[in-house]
């Protein structure tokens, strides 16, 4: 997560108000979804606020869930069936609670677990110009290219990290379906080629000992 | 607290944070109970609280404590892994009223380091720079710390790719030789058998 960006030397009472009017949030949960389980989020958001909302299934099954924003009057904005990653940002065009759904409701006995990053508005600026008479120093211009930086290795960060543990789950799955795959095929192969060659034997042997002779 | 989702009374709802070791983990949530009279969740429900467990990969717990209806707690990570924690109210009904539920408001922050906006208020310019600075630098080691972790885990996916590719050879070549072996065993046996009753 960014850090929080942190302001010039304002006055409290205008650091306030700068917070509540531009208070940029983002949340990223990690959960897991149950099979047949569906899990909603709820988030008050502000009118005019630009949001973003990305999502990735990280362990179980095909990797895959179903993914469906609402706002507040029920209008779908967005709804993808059986996606493993995506990303939708939208601007909010009225007040109110937005709601967000995962469904695994058509997987029948996989688990999955689901990434959520909700970012809610654009960060405040690091040197917010209300009480400026001058532009930037260069100092505060190199903080502000640091803090873009910073930003967006954190990001692709956690979205290699995220990919990296998809690819890791389906290696472990592979790995124990091949251990499991292949001890059973050796054990049947075992049990059918003796089985076959007594099953022969049986049909040239009569319950009585009499040997039977037959025409060559 | 802006984020909220709600749960059944005696449900227990987890989330996952894969962290590298010595991470501070800091959460806020809120927690309000539906009441059916009044038909909404209540402001604060007098006794509501609720357990917060936190486990580590290994299993040990880290943290379990009741808390109030609002709270803030945290832990620091001395193992790498997926850390798990979990929420669970401290209702006490058995019989759960149909349509009762929670709801709970939740923030989670992970390896952040706080600025104490109090020393950024000095009017002394350089000394607000050495501060940001400073915290600058905290947040980079942070970002190395999980690239660290980032390596071990690949190395993890690596191996098991590698043990993947090596059990299916040695296996494709160990089925190939029972098959053969058996293959031959079961001429062998039947042409002994069929001499034995005099048919050839």
């Amino acid at each position: 997560m960014p850090p929080r960006g942190s302001r010039g030397p304002l006055p409290p009472l205008l650091l306030v108000w700068a917070l509540a009017a531009c208070a940029a949030r983002a949340s990223e949960i990690t959960f897991e979804l149950p099979d047949n389980a569906k899990q909603c989020f709820y988030e008050e958001i502000a009118q005019g606020t630009k949001c973003t909302l990305e999502f990735q299934v990280i362990t179980g099954g095909h990797y895959d869930v179903d993914c469906r924003l609402e706002d507040p009057d029920g209008a779908v904005l967005y709804k993808e069936m059986k996606k493993q990653y995506d990303s939708f940002t939208f601007t909010a065009s009225r007040n109110g609670t937005y709601k967000f759904c995962f469904s695994n409701e058509f997987s029948t006995f996989t688990h999955k677990t689901v990434y959520f990053d909700f970012q809610v508005g654009e960060d405040p600026p690091l040197f917010p110009s209300e009480n400026r008479v001058t532009a930037l120093t260069q100092m505060e211009s190199a903080c502000v290219s640091i803090h873009e930086a910073l930003k967006s290795v954190i990001d692709y960060q956690t979205h290699f990290r995220l990919r990296e543990a998809q690819g890791r789950s389906r290696a472990e799955d592979l790995n124990t379906r091949v251990a499991y795959w292949s001890i059973g095929e050796a054990i049947i192969l075992l049990v059918v080629s003796i089985g076959q060659v007594f099953l022969l034997k049986s049909f040239f042997s009569d319950k009585r000992t009499t040997t039977t002779r037959v025409g060559s | 607290l802006a984020l909220y989702f709600h749960i059944g009374e005696r449900e227990e709802k987890c989330i996952i944070e894969d962290i590298p070791s010595d991470t501070l983990v800091v959460g806020n949530y809120k927690v309000q109970r539906w009441d059916i009279h009044i038909r909404d969740f209540l402001e604060s429900a007098p006794g509501l609280g609720m357990f917060v467990t936190v486990s580590s990969p290994s299993g040990e717990v880290l943290l379990s404590k009741l808390y109030g209806p609002q709270a803030m707690f945290s832990f620091t990570s001395y193992h790498t892994g997926e850390h798990i924690i979990c929420f669970q109210s401290n209702s006490t009904r058995i019989a759960v009223i149909a349509g009762s539920k929670l709801r709970i408001h939740l923030d989670i922050r992970v390896g952040e380091h706080f600025l104490d906006e109090s020393v950024i208020q000095a009017k002394d310019k350089v000394n607000e720079i050495n501060v940001r600075l400073e915290h600058l630098i905290e947040q980079i080691h942070h970002v190395t710390k999980e690239q660290d972790y980032e390596r071990e885990r690949e190395e993890k996916f690596r191996k098991t790719s590698e043990e993947t590719n090596s059990n299916i050879l040695w296996w494709a070549i160990a089925q190939t030789l029972i098959l053969i072996s058996v293959g031959i065993w079961q001429i062998k046996s039947l042409r002994d058998f069929f001499i034995a009753k005099k048919l050839v």
